[in-house]
């Protein structure tokens, strides 16, 4: 029975179990459900959630398991003299996996019998031919452990498949059958169906921790591997940083930190103030219709996509930059330049900054202003001196997710600011950031092991903590607002 | 209703401080108030009672142009005080405002401490010389609002963490501080304990020596406790204006009788 199948007859069964369920809570009742202690569709769903959830959580645990135990099962098959290597071992096992499911192929549109594959003799037949007929071509003739170990793979794959229907439908039967058993006047359904949305909701927020957890242990895991081939003191404390493939690179991480601070420095002096006061414009002075129609205007500019500034600051912000300021102060003649990619970072990042100044702004209530306004303030003075004072948490917090949305920009540092890594003050030289690093070090085409490649999660490790630092202080400075008004 | 004790009746001037004529207050289609006169004398206490809804805390934000941060709110008529059009295109309204103080239905302390929440009016308008005078401005405010005794100790705490009473006081404090030559109150006792209550009452027959207050008021009792006249809304008219005494004996309209004996409202 497929998976699909199998999930349709529990699905079935448990609605089949809802409507049972409440018929009973009914008949339980003598048909008066006033007498029960929950509605008769909580009874019903007791029901359905007791024999469709552990039966699809079996299911989910035996889908994950079942592939890991049968390649384990049959690659004990192949003989180590054929795959004496990790890398071999998988190549065969794919072999293994061609054949097999080619031959399920043939079974399918009769080309062979089921009763005659286990006389089979691998060499006897032409089985590569066969298959071939089946359209699974393959690279090579089939030898005789490659189909013993198909063989086996499909024999453990039907095999197990049918132990999980049977043990997903028990489960399900089992579920339903001990539901059934506590309907009564007293049960107390409403409460067990309240604790299964309950359980749902923390199993959700889990499963987001975890991949969480997942990537940041994978990180971790990769950066160890490489401060075991590099010193992790020259990767924190070195100036310079120039990879070179075939060893004796030099992987300092200053430069590249130097390089996203500069440029997210730049991109937050042009974003903070226009966000923050185009926000407190919308929220205190320009009229409903006016905000309505603008917010979203504003709002659009986080929707473009990266590339899309990539190319703005390539081709003009770069080009113009250099002209008109560069060049006649002689500062230098790159058109990639931390200024060009910090301009057009800090255009992307204003609806960071003013959309949510703009919500904060308008959440100070109303009567704070009034007791301003009230008192002859100006509406200017009420502003400076009652409504951002109030505000300002919050306003702080939008501004640290513009920066740590900035430091995490890649695409527009390729193209405004170029890629070499440089500890400079000049704001018109080409430098470079982390992140664009850390993709230029995985596309190259060294080996996954080394150490060039290998600094790309160590990289990524310490962009993550600092922006996770952000995000920490961000997300306590808006709780601390959030503690003052509600 | 027996226990009303009606305050001393004598005005000290007969002087119109506020003088309303046909006023009427739209919020978009909803006509709140129409075709209001008034006439509010100079150090005087006038108070403005009614049914919940029928426009009290409407006319009092028509007195300092509060209504103007409302979108959508239309004043007609004319108001004028000291025989100045307060909507007159000239009139700037801050400047209004600093002149007519307001106390608002519900307390809104800003989110500073006690002591910047009074000094707040004093320090925008640059009312004191030095620190020692704000000091003293703030002291003397806090005092005549009742909270002295309960936050000298705590000046530099948030305004926001004091009880809801406290809070009230705290904004009659603020709004005295700024030494108006009017204060509208909004039920400035909606939240208060007997013992606060008297005492702010007490304040306000203290500050009639100087200006005219105008309170709004739900209770009977102290609108007969501490005002000279009163005026009675009711859906949005203005019913009966006259001498307190007379409004709460004789009163000549059978709605405000059956509204003061408790049988509308
Ligand atoms: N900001 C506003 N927008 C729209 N309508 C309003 C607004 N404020 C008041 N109103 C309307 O104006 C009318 C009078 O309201 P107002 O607040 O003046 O009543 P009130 O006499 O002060 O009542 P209460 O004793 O309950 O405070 C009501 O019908 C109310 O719905
Ligand atoms: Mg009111």
């Amino acid at each position: 029975m497929s998976a699909g199948l199998l999930s349709l007859t529990v699905l079935a069964l448990a609605i089949a179990g809802y409507i049972l369920g409440r018929r009973r809570a009914v008949s339980v009742a003598g048909g008066d459900a006033r007498k029960l202690h929950s509605l008769p569709s909580y009874h019903g769903q007791s029901v359905f959630l007791f024999t469709a959830v552990p039966a699809f959580i079996l299911m989910i645990f035996w889908l994950l398991a079942q592939p890991v135990y049968i390649e384990n099962r049959v690659t004990a098959l192949i003989p180590n003299i054929e795959a004496d290597d990790a890398a071999a071992r998988e190549l065969a096992m794919a072999d293994v996996r061609r054949v097999a499911s080619g031959l399920d192929l043939a079974i399918a549109q009769g080309a062979l019998r089921q009763a005659d594959l286990d006389t089979l003799q691998a060499g006897a037949t032409d089985l590569r031919g066969k298959l071939a007929g089946v359209g699974v071509a393959l690279g090579a003739d089939v030898s005789q452990y490659t189909f013993e170990a198909a063989r086996e793979y499909r024999a453990l794959k039907g095999s197990l498949g049918i132990g999980m229907a049977v043990a997903v439908l028990a489960a399900a039967a089992v579920g339903f059958a001990f539901a059934w058993s506590r309907i009564s006047v007293a049960f107390r359904a409403r409460n067990v169906s309240e604790s299964f949305v309950i359980a749902m909701l923390i199993g959700a927020s889990l499963v987001a921790v975890l991949t969480t957890f997942g990537i940041v242990f994978s990180l971790v895991f990769e950066t160890w591997h490489f401060f075991e081939l590099y010193p992790a003191r020259d990767f924190f404390l070195s100036t310079t940083w120039s990879p070179k493939f075939g060893g004796g690179s030099s992987l300092g991480i200053l430069p590249l930190l130097w390089g996203t601070l500069y440029v997210s420095v730049i991109a937050l002096l042009v974003a903070v103030p226009i966000g923050l006061l185009s926000a407190i414009y919308l929220s205190e002075y320009a009229s409903r219709r006016f905000r309505t129609f603008v917010k979203p205007l504003i709002e659009i500019l986080a929707g473009i996509p990266t590339i899309v500034y990539g190319l703005f600051a390539l081709i003009t912000v770069g080009p113009l930059l250099r002209d008109w300021f560069a060049q006649p102060m002689g500062l230098g003649n790159s058109s990639s330049s931390v200024m060009t990619a910090g301009i057009v970072m800090g255009i992307m990042v204003i609806p960071f900054v003013s959309s949510l100044s703009d919500d904060i702004i308008n959440a100070v209530p109303q009567s704070m202003r009034d007791g301003s306004l009230g008192l002859g303030a100006t509406p200017s003075e009420t502003i400076r001196k009652v409504v951002l004072p109030a505000a300002l948490p919050g306003v702080v917090g939008a501004i640290l997710l513009a920066a740590s949305r900035a430091i995490g920009e890649t695409m527009i540092v390729v193209m405004g600011a170029g890629a070499a890594a440089r500890l400079s003050m000049n704001p018109f030289e080409a430098m470079t950031t982390v992140t664009v690093k850390i993709v230029s070090q995985l596309t190259g085409d060294t080996e996954f092991g080394s150490p060039e490649t290998l600094v790309a999660f160590a990289l990524g490790l310490t962009l993550f903590i600092i922006t996770l630092g952000l995000n920490v202080v961000a997300l306590a400075i808006v709780r601390k607002y959030r503690e003052q008004y509600e | 209703m027996n226990d009303m004790r009606i305050a001393e009746r004598v005005v000290d001037s007969m002087e119109s401080k506020i003088t309303a004529r046909g006023v009427q207050v739209f919020y978009g289609q909803n006509h709140a108030l129409k075709d209001v006169d008034v006439d509010i004398l100079d150090k005087t206490v006038t108070a403005f009672i009614g049914p919940s809804g029928c426009g009290k805390s409407t006319f009092l934000r028509c007195l300092n142009r509060m209504n103007d941060t409302i979108d959508g709110c239309v004043v007609k008529g004319s108001i004028k005080i000291d025989s100045e059009d307060i909507y007159d295109p000239k009139v700037d309204p801050v400047q209004l405002r600093a002149k007519v103080g307001m106390v608002f239905q519900k307390p809104n302390p800003f989110p500073k401490s006690i002591y910047d929440n009074v000094a707040y009016g004093p320090k925008i308008h640059g009312l004191t010389r030095n620190k020692a005078e704000l000091d003293e401005v703030v002291e003397t405010s806090l005092r005549r609002a009742a909270l002295w005794n309960e936050a000298k100790d705590r000046l530099k705490s948030p305004g926001t963490g004091l009880s809801g009473g406290q809070q009230q006081r705290l904004c009659i404090a603020r709004a005295i501080a700024t030494s108006p030559e009017v204060l509208l109150m909004d039920e400035p006792c909606s939240a208060l304990d007997p013992i606060a209550t008297a005492q702010i009452e007490e304040l306000i027959d203290e500050l009639r020596s100087q200006f005219s207050v105008v309170i709004v008021t739900h209770s009977m009792q102290q609108a007969a406790r501490v005002s000279q006249r009163t005026a009675f809304f009711h859906l949005g008219y203005l019913v009966e204006f006259g001498e307190t005494g007379q409004i709460f004996t004789n009163p000549k309209d059978p709605r405000t009788e059956s509204y003061i004996t408790g049988r509308i409202g």
